[in-house]
């Protein structure tokens, strides 16, 4: 879950993983970031920083960090172009997005949502028919009301997929969720005339096309800058508005829900509303990375809506830990780091990199399950009630 | 209408697929307690264990419904290897794990996926066949009830009706039988009651597999091989098993039933005018699916003992 | 769109970090021994998996032999490397193939893709608007005339489908069933069918990569034509003719098909007897011409079994691009996308091989200077990009392709 009284996490741009997360620390009740603060020169922050962090969390933020120091070296000695740089980190930012829309629905509520790729999809082929040249239906459109239009055709697939499904018990619900998923791929495939049908979508137009100064970019850097700043813009904002979500009323009752469904119902409340809005909110943030999608690769195709892609996004969150959006970063860049970095691979290997893909996802899920199974950065601080003390609060989760 | 009929018989056939799948997932899902996303790709494990066996056992001459008895051989082959990848997967992965039912099937994603991958490094992603000649619709047939059907579609629609009485026999006359039916009902009171449960449930994977194993090696007959074929039934099966109702057998045996007929009927929307095409055959099987779960999730004989 | 300032200082370091690329090891160890030879680098989205992985294969097999002909002459002093990338046949792993060749492997020119539909995704979505030359080796499909930039080497399809037309209506069949993809391929060649055939037609459309097409012949079948057409890959119609003879229908219909229904895999691992007397329509090489039949050897030696024009195609996009860098005289984007159009004529000496055109350039010639007659026929690129269309027809005879003569294109 997102972290209950932490600050803002750092531009996730560049090589930003020491000072990204911040959050109550365990025993202690300052935060991390305020212990960095409470000292002078830069050496004792960083200590005062690490210190104050979680055993789990120290692992995680210096893998993050070594490996962002890793793709900077490659950077520098030319191993790794820039402009490729930024694409892999914009990617991972989406993913991260993805992530922090399937804990809202899974962290916050426990639903077991297999619908991802469906909402993803929706989010991308909604701001790709506003604004695409090449769309059968509608276009040329501002990106920006493409944003809205993918958001609310997530929205509305989300009710229309959780009436019959939200009430179902674990297992069911992530059979139908996925069933349905399959009849939105299918639909989109198949109605050419409005979607485009197996060919895909071309000519969708880059999110800042037409404005006065990041309209103008040449390709390479320029553009891919601009477009990491746009999905850090759209994770940072996600971000706030979750911690706010996390600390209202609201939030208790979804971890409520996600403890316990009869006690919160025993306790009054209307739990299907609850979920069907957690669900709603998790969907938009689904469809929110779908636009940054669309609006980055330029071209769509019903592929994106496979269920692989849903398959994806569930391991970046286990393996982050459900719940926790810093893990959720990392098990971004886990998935970016497998799916781009098996194309280097060549003909080192006698696998193939589509195998090889597959078969690292597959042996990540069973290990995670096996070893780790809270995964590898679990919810540390926000097992405690916001505003409650360490000798106080109690746990959930 | 002839149509009709034709779509029936098309119905059986792939029903015949999609029975030897959904009872294998059936009896797993009731036994082993959790959704295994694994089956579908278990299925085209044995459609690759029949297509690299072929060839070998093609020596053997005559003929048995119009298909060489090599193929026979090649089928359990690939039945074999399906429950022997199985049986291995519980032992070194599942049996392992101290997990939920949710764990459990997410695991299964990750067993899928390692089952996908292997096919695909050793095979590459292209289309197979196998080398079975073709012979077109049986004239006899076509003549007299004016609808085609192919010899190897027969073939599949009584090997199916074989390996279904088995296992009925097997449930209901063996004594491993009636521990898989103890088990399925009521776990704690069959442990307590002297069954060695973990002896049963591989048992249960033994023959789920090697029913899947089949269901794969008649996927590969009815289209083509490739890595895929037995993931993208997956849902399918699902919405099969779910509509028979989990724990029962023969509610597997008519669940698959009716959603290979509804899947096959489909062109018959588009006869009578109602614009929903082929292409949207398994969208109908799974909106059916989401349906029963809404209306009765238990299924069709859902609750039932096996 | 105008350049800032800023973006040629970053295009500039981009091009290498702080170290230059030019040289074909690995960045790191330029950092112990002396760089050797520039060697100018080129991108190639090809089919190597998927349903199109038979004419990958093809490219691949062109692009080899054109590699070894040039590098013993050699490009700018040094040797011309070319990085595959796999499109898989489908148009978003073509866009991500694309993407890392412009983006992170900056090279000047593309050879892409196979499926008309990728290189219209590449274009549309990677190439549009920047300075990368984009020459496809195998797209046919008419909706490429559409993209001037979009240059390519193998004919338009409309060439193919009026051909085709023309066959139909000698062969006397007044009423066609034409099966066809949903892509840009599928879509362009069955309407320019359509529109150069007189009788009665209906068209199916048909998705690619499925495992079963019995539907499609169903339908087919009913509407109850004299002759079916076939515009689809080889994977597909393999399927489509199974299904066909398990149903009944096939030796009740004519057949016919486009380009790419045409593969020794089809005739393998269909019935036998099956496809008999089902004509074809292909682009040809230019079978008479020295050059070509130099290149035919040379393919016969490494690879035991006659090229087809695609091979051929893939051959003249390679040697296009290297005469382009040659009479660009640098590996600049700009400079080169000046030249490539230029090279394979009209105007200039004519000249039939890489090595003679770097004789014809000479020291500062540019485009007009030479005319490149490819070993598939004259080229020539129009104002669109197309080069001239050479179409050979083809029937099946005992289980084999037997060429039925030649038609000229526009």
């Amino acid at each position: 879950m997102s972290d209950s009284d932490a600050d803002p996490p750092d531009d996730g741009a560049k090589g930003g993983g020491g000072a990204r997360s911040a959050a109550e620390a365990t025993d202690a009740t300052d935060s991390p970031l305020e212990a960095a603060r409470g000292t002078s020169g830069i050496g004792n922050r960083v200590t005062a920083f690490m210190d104050a962090l979680t055993g789990p969390e120290r692992n995680i933020v210096s893998a993050i960090a070594t490996f962002v120091g890793l793709l900077v070296l490659a950077t520098v000695f030319g191993v790794i172009r820039p402009a490729y740089l930024l694409y892999l980190l914009s990617l991972a930012g989406m993913y991260l997005l993805l992530s922090m829309g399937l804990n809202v629905q899974w962290g916050y509520t426990g639903l077991i949502n297999f619908s991802v790729a469906a909402f993803f999809g929706l989010g991308a082929y909604g701001t790709a028919l506003m604004s695409s040249s090449d769309a059968p239906i509608l276009g040329n459109f501002p990106p920006i009301l493409g944003l809205f239009f993918g958001l609310a055709l997530a929205g509305i697939l989300a009710v229309l997929i959780g009436i019959p499904t939200l009430n179902l018990r674990e297992d069911y619900l992530a059979i139908a969720s996925l069933g349905l998923a399959e009849v939105v791929r299918v639909f989109v495939t198949n109605e050419g005339q409005w979607t485009g049908g197996a060919v895909g979508l071309s000519g969708i137009p880059r999110f800042f096309d037409g404005w006065p100064v990041l309209g103008n970019l040449s390709r390479g850097v320029p553009t891919a800058a601009a477009n990491l700043l746009l999905v850090t813009t759209f994770v940072v904002v996600t971000y706030l508005f979750l911690r706010r979500v996390h600390r209202s009323p609201w939030g208790r009752v979804q971890r409520t829900i996600r403890a316990d469904e009869d006690l919160a119902k025993a306790l009054g409340k209307d739990t299907y509303r609850f979920k069907m809005e957690s669900f709603v909110l998790g969907s938009m943030i689904m469809a929110l990375a779908g636009v940054f999608f669309a609006h980055l690769q330029l071209f769509l195709s019903p592929g994106v809506m496979l269920p692989t892609q849903t398959f994806y996004v569930w391991i970046a969150v286990i393996l982050g830990g459900t719940g926790s959006d810093r893990g959720a970063m990392f098990g971004g860049f886990v998935i970016i780091a497998i799916q781009e970095g098996t194309r280097f691979i060549g003909g080192g290997l006698p696998i193939g990199p589509g195998p090889l893909r597959l078969f690292l996802i597959g042996v990540i899920i069973i290990a995670i399950i096996r070893y780790r199974p809270e995964g590898l950065l679990p919810p540390q601080r926000e097992l405690v009630w916001p505003g409650a003390s360490s000798d106080g609060g109690d746990a959930n989760d | 209408m002839s149509q009709i009929f034709q779509y029936f018989v098309n119905g059986l056939v792939f029903s015949s697929i999609i029975v030897l799948g959904s009872v294998g997932l059936s009896i797993v899902y009731s036994i082993a307690d959790f959704a295994n996303f694994a089956h579908g790709d278990t299925m085209t494990v044995g459609a690759y264990g029949a297509l690299v066996t072929l060839p070998t056992l093609s020596g053997i001459g005559g003929e048995l419904l119009g298909l060489p008895l090599g193929f026979y051989g090649a089928l359990l082959v690939g039945m074999a290897l399906a429950a022997a990848i199985a049986v291995v997967t519980e032992l070194t992965i599942y049996r392992p794990l101290d997990t939920d039912a949710i764990g459990m099937l997410i695991t299964s994603i990750g067993v899928a996926f390692v089952y996908r991958a292997a096919l695909q490094a050793t095979f590459g992603s292209d289309f197979r066949s196998y080398s079975i000649e073709r012979s077109g619709p049986i004239p006899g047939i076509e003549n007299a009830l004016n609808v085609t059907i192919t010899e190897r579609a027969t073939v599949m629609i009584v090997c199916a009706i074989v390996l279904v009485t088995a296992l009925h026999l097997l449930l209901q006359y063996t004594t491993l039988g009636r521990k898989m039916r103890a088990m399925s009902d009521n776990p704690e009171l069959a442990r307590v009651s002297g069954i060695r449960t973990d002896r049963v449930l591989l048992a249960t994977w033994v023959v789920g597999a090697a029913l899947a194993g089949a269901g794969g090696v008649f996927l590969g007959l009815y289209s083509q091989i490739d890595p895929r074929i037995g993931f993208d039934l997956l849902l399918i099966v699902f919405a099969a098993v779910i509509l028979g109702g989990i724990g029962s057998v023969y509610g597997a045996m008519a669940g698959g039933l009716s959603i290979g007929m509804v899947h096959e009927f489909t062109p018959l929307l588009t006869d009578v005018g109602i614009p929903i095409g082929t292409d949207y055959a398994s969208a109908v099987a799974f909106i059916i699916m989401v349906v029963i779960l809404l209306v009765r999730p238990s299924g069709i004989a859902g609750g039932e003992a096996t | 769109m105008r350049r800032l300032a800023t973006d040629t200082w970053l295009e500039k370091t981009s091009q290498g970090g702080l170290y230059s690329r030019a040289s074909a090891q690995p960045a790191w160890s330029q950092l112990l021994a002396v760089p050797a030879a520039r060697v100018a680098r080129l991108g190639m989205a090809n089919s190597n998996t998927g349903s199109l992985s038979t004419f990958g294969q093809r490219n691949k097999r062109g692009k080899q032999i054109a590699l070894d002909d040039i590098n013993e002459t050699g490009v700018l002093g040094g040797d011309l490397e070319i990085i595959e990338e796999d499109t898989q046949s489908e148009s978003g792993p073509g866009v991500s193939a694309a993407q890392k060749l412009v983006n992170q492997d900056g090279v000047p020119l593309l050879i892409g893709a196979v499926s008309s539909g990728v290189s219209l995704a590449i274009y549309k979505s990677v190439i549009q608007g920047s300075d990368v030359t984009q020459i496809s080796q195998n797209s046919t499909s008419p909706d490429l005339t559409n993209f001037p930039d979009l240059l390519r080497m193998s004919p338009t399809g409309a060439a193919q489908a009026s051909a085709l037309a023309g066959i139909v209506n000698e062969d006397g069949h007044g009423k066609v069933a034409v099966t066809h993809l949903t892509n840009a391929y599928g879509v362009g060649v069955a309407e320019a069918f359509d529109e150069a055939y007189g009788g009665e037609s209906k068209l199916f459309p048909h998705d690619q990569g499925k495992s079963s097409y019995s539907n499609v012949i169903t339908s087919m079948a009913d509407y109850d034509a004299d002759a079916w057409l076939f515009v689809t890959y080889q994977p597909e119609f393999t399927t489509m003719a199974q299904e066909s003879y398990d149903s009944g229908n096939s030796g009740e219909v004519a057949l016919y098909g486009s380009d790419s229904v045409k593969g020794p895999n089809v005739l393998e691992q269909t019935p036998e007897g099956s496809l008999e007397g089902m004509k074809l329509v292909a682009p040809s090489a230019a079978l008479d011409q020295d050059n070509y039949k130099q290149f035919a050897q040379a393919f016969r030696d490494n690879h035991d079994t006659e090229p087809t024009a695609w091979s051929a195609y893939a051959y003249d996009a390679v040697v296009t691009a290297a005469i382009a860098i040659e009479a660009a005289g640098s590996t600049d984007p700009a400079e080169i996308k000046a030249e490539a159009r230029g090279v394979t004529g009209p105007g200039g000496t004519e000249v039939f091989t890489f090595a003679e055109a770097v004789e014809a350039l000479g020291d500062d010639g540019s485009a007009s200077d030479v005319n490149y007659q490819g070993v598939s026929g004259p080229i020539d690129l129009d104002k669109n990009g197309d080069p001239k269309a050479f179409e050979q027809i083809f029937q099946i005879q005992d289980g084999e392709y037997v060429s039925q003569g030649f038609i000229a294109g526009e």
